[in-house]
């Protein structure tokens, strides 16, 4: 199953890393957002609801914490989050955040995609090598 | 460590009967007056009769004496008494200068709970609330500045006072005080009771309050620091790993260096991972994210990932007979990881690396046997401190922090198993760990 156009957004405030999680993502076929902060996240989020948020948690302006907090409250607990982190216990910040699932920095790209695929399902246009 | 003490000061080390003067001998001074004094009323009266007739010249001469020998006893014992009184205000004043001279508030407690003496520190700590010689009851004084034990909740009467004493009784808080212009002082408190006499009642108590707001400040930095520098490292690890991996599916051409370098990246991934987790260490470490798995399915799976990421097919697995363990499954993950790869590092003329579990009473087994360089004797008593690197300087050295055995050790022990090994130099060793087999799960449901 491919749910709500499979639509990702990716907030992550490394450049490198943002646009080689976006190079990742749409290559296996999924659609993607990028964002560097947790402002620009909700901009995004508010043009177009993602099916799938995947949130750095320290960044600058507005960090993945706060992020969350008012993502969760202007829609809801419907769209699950992916925290990518960098921090010893990934799993107590998922929690934290009540994330559907987190991933630890450095990862496998195998791992984000298997990850993203748990939550949305295989992307419309799968290809093995993105 | 403090411990409870009785006023003949019987423990190792305390004397609570300090502030008396060290024991002089009076008997010596007594017997030798009184030999003396014996002597010249026998001796100076037959002196005196021999010298002068009797008569009114002797009867004064008599009365005299008597009164020389008054006068003499009474500046004698006048000179003793000072003596002695200069003794016992030395010893005072020292025994306060050294209380004074300790950077730990202390306070000398009745067994009615009231505060009978401070040092310095104790007057600069509850600053306006103690002067020298006032007595306070200890819960009036935790009241006025704003105590509370470390987790918020109210300071009792017998939170540092053990109402009872029986043996060796000390108790250790964590408090929280609030002073004057919002200055928060964190300070760990310890009271020791001063027994009547071994076994018997309490004379008084010695309550210890350490300020340790400077040193959880500085936990706190570090806790950032760290938390930064996790950031930091990995961001920029995480971006080159990933595009290695990119790289590795698009081209063909330098699978080999690519390889490579995606083997040197894991390396240092690993290296910078062993950094925090020792930093983290020392400071108690984080919570075990314990939940019940099969430890051998976590072997098979660690074994198939490092067999792809470079082992080359040399890890292989015998006898995993499945072995339910309540774990943190990412710590043991980081255990299997280091074992395995010291088992690669050190084995540099290839060979298999054979790894098992075994169930062996309460406790699962792993071992991970290679046929590598073996570690020299002399060198096996150290092999689990931390930053020693048993291989260092030989042409056999392959470099690390040496850490990954200390980092196995305090994880398998934080979960009540321990890591242990056999080794023959030029024949190789095999490591093991132990962690105790989750308890069976009850069928039978209400």
């Amino acid at each position: 199953m491919y749910g709500r156009d499979g639509h990702i957004l990716v907030v992550e405030d490394d450049p490198d890393l943002l646009s080689l999680e976006a190079e990742i993502l749409s290559g296996a076929g999924y659609s993607v957002d990028v964002a560097h902060d947790g402002h620009e996240a909700l901009e995004m989020a508010a043009a177009r609801l993602p099916a799938l948020v995947l949130l750095d948690m320290r960044m600058p302006r507005m960090d993945g914490w706060q992020f969350a907090k008012a993502f969760r409250e202007r829609h809801g607990a419907s769209c699950p989050i992916v925290v990518v982190t960098a921090a010893e216990n990934a799993r107590r910040r998922a929690e934290e955040v009540g994330a559907a699932g987190f991933l630890e920095k450095p990862f496998d790209i195998d791992e984000v995609l298997r990850e993203v695929e748990r939550h949305l399902g295989s992307p419309p246009v799968s290809s093995p090598v993105p | 460590m403090p411990r409870a003490v009785d006023i003949e000061g019987t423990a190792a080390g305390v004397e609570a009967g300090g502030r008396d003067p060290p024991p002089s001998t009076p008997l010596r001074v007594v017997v030798t007056y009184a030999a003396v004094g014996g002597l010249w009323i026998l001796f100076s009266d037959r002196l005196l009769d021999q010298l002068v007739a009797p008569g009114p010249l002797n009867v004064a001469l008599q009365t005299a004496k008597g009164w020389v020998f008054v006068l003499a006893g009474a500046a004698l014992l006048y000179l003793l008494m000072r003596r002695d009184a200069r003794q016992r205000a030395a010893v005072a004043a020292q025994v306060r200068a050294v209380l004074d001279s300790i950077e730990d508030a202390i306070l000398v407690v009745d067994p009615g709970a009231h505060v009978v003496d401070a040092n310095r520190a104790a007057l600069g700590m509850f600053e306006g609330l103690l002067r020298g010689e006032v007595e306070i009851p200890l819960l009036d004084l935790a009241k006025a500045s704003q105590m509370r034990m470390a987790d918020g909740s109210p300071v009792l009467p017998d939170a540092f006072l053990p109402a009872r004493v029986e043996g060796e009784t000390l108790h250790r808080a964590a408090v929280v005080l609030h002073r004057g212009e919002g200055r928060e002082v964190q300070a760990e408190v310890t009271a020791a009771p001063i027994l009547e006499r071994p076994g018997g009642p309490l004379r008084f108590a010695v309550v210890v309050l350490r300020d340790v707001s400077e040193l959880r400040r500085r936990d706190e930095l570090q806790d950032e620091f760290l938390a930064t520098a996790a950031h930091e490292f990995k961001t920029p690890l995480a971006v080159i790993k990933a595009y290695v991996q990119l790289l590795q599916r698009r081209s063909t051409g330098e699978a080999a260096a690519l390889e490579v370098v995606s083997r040197q990246v894991d390396r240092l991934s690993r290296l910078v991972q062993q950094l925090l987790e020792v930093a983290r260490l020392k400071q108690g470490g984080p919570e075990l994210a314990l939940a019940e798995y099969d430890l051998s399915a976590q072997v098979r799976e660690v074994l198939g990932r490092m067999n792809r990421m470079g082992g080359g097919q040399r890890l292989q697995a015998t006898a995993t007979a499945p072995a339910a363990v309540r774990a943190d499954r990412d710590r043991i993950d980081q255990v299997l990881v280091s074992l395995l790869d010291n088992a690669l590092k050190f084995s540099p003329h290839g060979g298999e690396v054979v790894v098992s579990v075994d169930r062996a009473g309460t406790e699962a087994v792993v071992s991970v046997r290679d046929s590598g360089l073996g570690i020299p004797p002399e060198r096996q008593r150290q092999l689990f401190r931390r930053y020693y690197r048993a291989h260092e300087g030989d042409p056999d050295d392959r470099g690390g922090f040496g850490l990954g055995l200390d980092l196995a050790r305090e994880i398998v022990s934080r979960h009540g198993g321990r890591v242990w090994f056999e080794s023959e130099t030029g024949s190789g060793s095999t490591f093991f760990f132990s962690l105790p087999l989750a308890p069976e799960a009850p069928h039978v449901r209400a």
